[in-house]
């Protein structure tokens, strides 16, 4: 069985779970303009970016032979949660044949979830799948720390795009190498050292700024639609750190345990006097995490949200608030298949030279 | 004490239910006025620019009712009103949304969590959190509750006979029986969200120009919620958002039904849940052979523009059936 999976963020990740269940992967290619084109091509005209990004990257998934897609559904009230279905439908209608297995919340279709495990797991014992999920749980982690440190020294190196490149080969090295936990250890360990070789300039604590980039989870993810934001604060001299990381998505919606929700749950409860439920999506995380990096004394927040994006608006209409009270600059940047670099490079420059102005005034 | 409603929104579903609720509880209620091209553009301002039109409509009326001087406006968070379902997130983040982004709404905004298992949001449990606010025990709201299920419910009767909400609204508040559209020749389906179809300044009045063209026209709120909901039932995976099932449910019954003649969709520009049902329907309508329009209304709408449209809409239908008849012959 070709498998395949949709395009968001670190994808060794995925690939190496469905690789370790024994299927032939189909990794689909980094989304480009053409995986854009496509997707606009064949999705409602207001239907949002991610769905129509992943629409393209199924199609050119199954130009390359796969024959499944595995993907996570969601029980609302995002319209992520509903991808599947259109993704299925408009497929269908285009000739397409493909089988997408649509994983859910257990509860709503129990029966279904059991067919669905039984279909990926395919054929390999019970403790192969319980090793896989260990492997690819420690890499998800071990990547995410290595993410975060890259992220810090991106401002810093001396020639520019040496972490970039280090971060690509890392990525390649988790492909090739790893296949049980151990690997995972040592090619953390061998990554780590990739990195010290990196040269840094000095820079005083004080003349440091830190960004942090909130919003929807696919826009703040995927980098090849989001301009490559981290890349372009990182060489505009910021540190970054993101709201949403693999590992910590993991945590909180499959993995079992009180403990590891422990920080989802501070950080809904510091968005608590904004957004009072949980409206969908992550909304309410959005301005948990605008409120925290304030208090952790970040310099300003990128607030990144797919055209119309329906949870996110909400927050948006409520961010000037929070930036008033909080006295935190937000920068919002709405993304689709119009946004233009030239622009948003603009208006990005605009944010840090206002940030470091800011900054020397105040030390000075 | 006065309570605003603002004329936005759920108002076209609910309003007999809210207004009766708070005037037996000696609360004077004050509505917003009609929508106007002032009243949106004040929306307009005080919202974020890519949010769907509904939306600031809402703020406008909102803005409208905090400057006559009202002490609270009532904007319930609707949460769910089926069991597994929701709003769509704007409405269930619409208090924090204005009460954390409309000048002077802080602290004058009542929002009870509505949260049900149906359409009937009367529970008393659900508006117990009011009676501080308003100075009522939970006896009263009880009470006041009562009274309002029974016109909310005489309301939806009406509708349900085929009457539009801007009829059985009328026939419950002053007890005018609605007048017998002539006979018809045609009958369209109208799909669309009651604060669209019925804000006369958004939908430009479709429904009336409808009728004045011969046209019977059927809406999702005028057939049983039963029927409807059995509609969905070979979906596997249901919408999250309870009107959006509704409205789909309306538009399936259209495509089967062989005396529904065609099917327009009326959606407000930047609706999200409104682009998965257009293109679920897109779909579908071409395998039942049935004529569907999209209609996109947004505040810059024109109204010859949607004349025009519909007009032909209707005159194709026409020959299409003309001529069916004749080759029946």
């Amino acid at each position: 069985m070709k498998v395949a999976f949709p395009y968001m963020g670190t994808t060794v990740i995925y690939k190496k779970l469905l690789e370790l269940l024994g299927h032939e992967v189909i990794e689909p290619p980094e989304p480009t303009q053409r995986t854009i084109d496509l997707g606009v091509k064949y999705s409602p005209e207001f239907a949002c970016f991610p769905l129509k990004v992943v629409l393209g990257s199924y199609i050119e998934a199954v130009e390359m032979g796969a024959e499944t897609i595995v993907t996570s559904g969601g029980h609302g009230p995002c319209r992520a949660g509903f991808y599947g279905e259109t993704h299925k439908k408009i497929l269908k209608n285009l000739g397409y044949d493909v089988d997408i297995i649509v994983f859910d919340a257990y509860k709503r279709d129990k029966m279904g979830t059991i067919k669905r495990v039984l279909k990926v797991k395919n054929g390999k014992s019970w403790i192969t799948v319980w090793k896989a999920i260990n492997v690819v749980y420690a890499m998800a982690k071990a990547l995410d720390r290595i993410e975060k440190r890259i992220e810090k020294m991106r401002a810093y190196e001396v020639h520019k795009g040496e972490c970039t490149k280090a971060w690509k080969t890392i990525k390649e090295w988790f492909d090739h190498d790893v296949k049980t936990i151990k690997d995972v250890e040592m090619t953390e360990m061998k990554s780590h050292k990739l990195l010290d070789e990196i040269k840094l300039v000095e820079v005083p604590e004080e003349e440091k700024i830190r960004i942090g980039i909130v919003g929807e989870i696919y826009v703040v993810m995927e980098q090849s639609i989001n301009l490559r934001i981290e890349e372009t604060l990182g060489n505009l001299g910021a540190e970054v750190e993101r709201s949403q990381y693999l590992s910590e998505w993991i945590d909180y919606n499959i993995m079992p345990g009180a403990a590891r929700k422990e920080h989802e749950l501070y950080i809904l409860k510091k968005g608590e006097k904004y957004i009072e439920e949980i409206i969908g999506g992550h909304a309410k995380q959005t301005v948990g995490h605008i409120v925290d990096y304030a208090e952790r004394g970040f310099d300003g927040v990128i607030h990144l949200m797919p055209f119309a994006c329906l949870p996110e608006l909400v927050s948006q209409s409520i961010i000037p608030t929070i930036g008033k009270e909080h006295n935190i600059p937000v920068l919002t940047l709405s993304i689709d298949e119009q946004t233009g670099t030239a622009n948003t490079l603009t208006r990005l420059e605009a944010f840090i030279d206002l940030i470091r102005n800011n900054k020397r005034t105040k030390t000075a | 004490m006065k309570v605003g409603i603002p004329r936005a929104l759920l108002f076209y579903y609910y309003y007999p239910l809210w207004k009766t609720f708070f005037e037996e509880l000696g609360c004077e209620v004050v509505t917003s006025g009609n929508t106007t091209k002032e009243l949106i553009d004040k929306g307009i301002k005080a919202s974020v620019p890519e949010i769907c039109v509904p939306i600031k409509i809402l703020n406008g009326h909102v803005l409208e009712l905090l400057d006559s001087g009202v002490d609270y406006v009532f904007i319930p968070r609707m949460m769910s009103i089926r069991k597994g379902e929701f709003f769509c997130p704007k409405f269930m983040g619409l208090p924090d949304m204005v009460r954390h982004s409309l000048p002077g709404a802080q602290g004058k905004v009542l929002y009870p969590k509505i949260s049900s298992l149906s359409d009937d949001i009367s529970d008393d449990a659900l508006y117990l959190e009011l009676g501080e606010a308003l100075g009522v025990s939970h006896k009263q709201i009880k009470e006041a509750l009562k009274e309002g299920r029974e016109v909310w419910k005489k309301f939806r009767n009406k509708s349900k006979e085929g009457h539009t909400i801007a009829e059985a609204m009328d026939y419950v508040m002053t007890g005018k029986e609605p007048e017998k559209q002539e006979d018809c020749t045609i009958t369209i389906g109208l799909m669309g969200y009651v604060y669209d179809v019925y804000d006369e300044f958004v939908s430009m009045g479709i429904v009336d120009k409808l009728k004045d063209m011969g046209v019977r026209v059927l809406t999702f709120e005028m057939m049983d919620e039963e029927m409807l909901d059995r509609e969905l039932d070979f979906m596997k995976k249901r919408l999250f958002w309870t009107f959006s099932n509704k409205l789909l449910a309306a538009g399936y019954k259209f495509l089967k039904d062989k005396n529904i003649d065609g099917v327009i969709h009326v959606t407000a520009f930047g609706c999200g849940p409104d682009s998965l049902i257009g293109k679920l329907m897109e779909i579908d309508s071409i395998e039942y052979g049935k004529p569907f329009m999209t209609i996109r209304v947004d505040e810059h709408t024109g109204e010859n523009h949607l004349l025009t449209r519909i007009e032909a809409f209707v005159d194709m239908i026409q020959r299409k059936k003309v001529k069916s008849l004749k080759e029946a012959e």
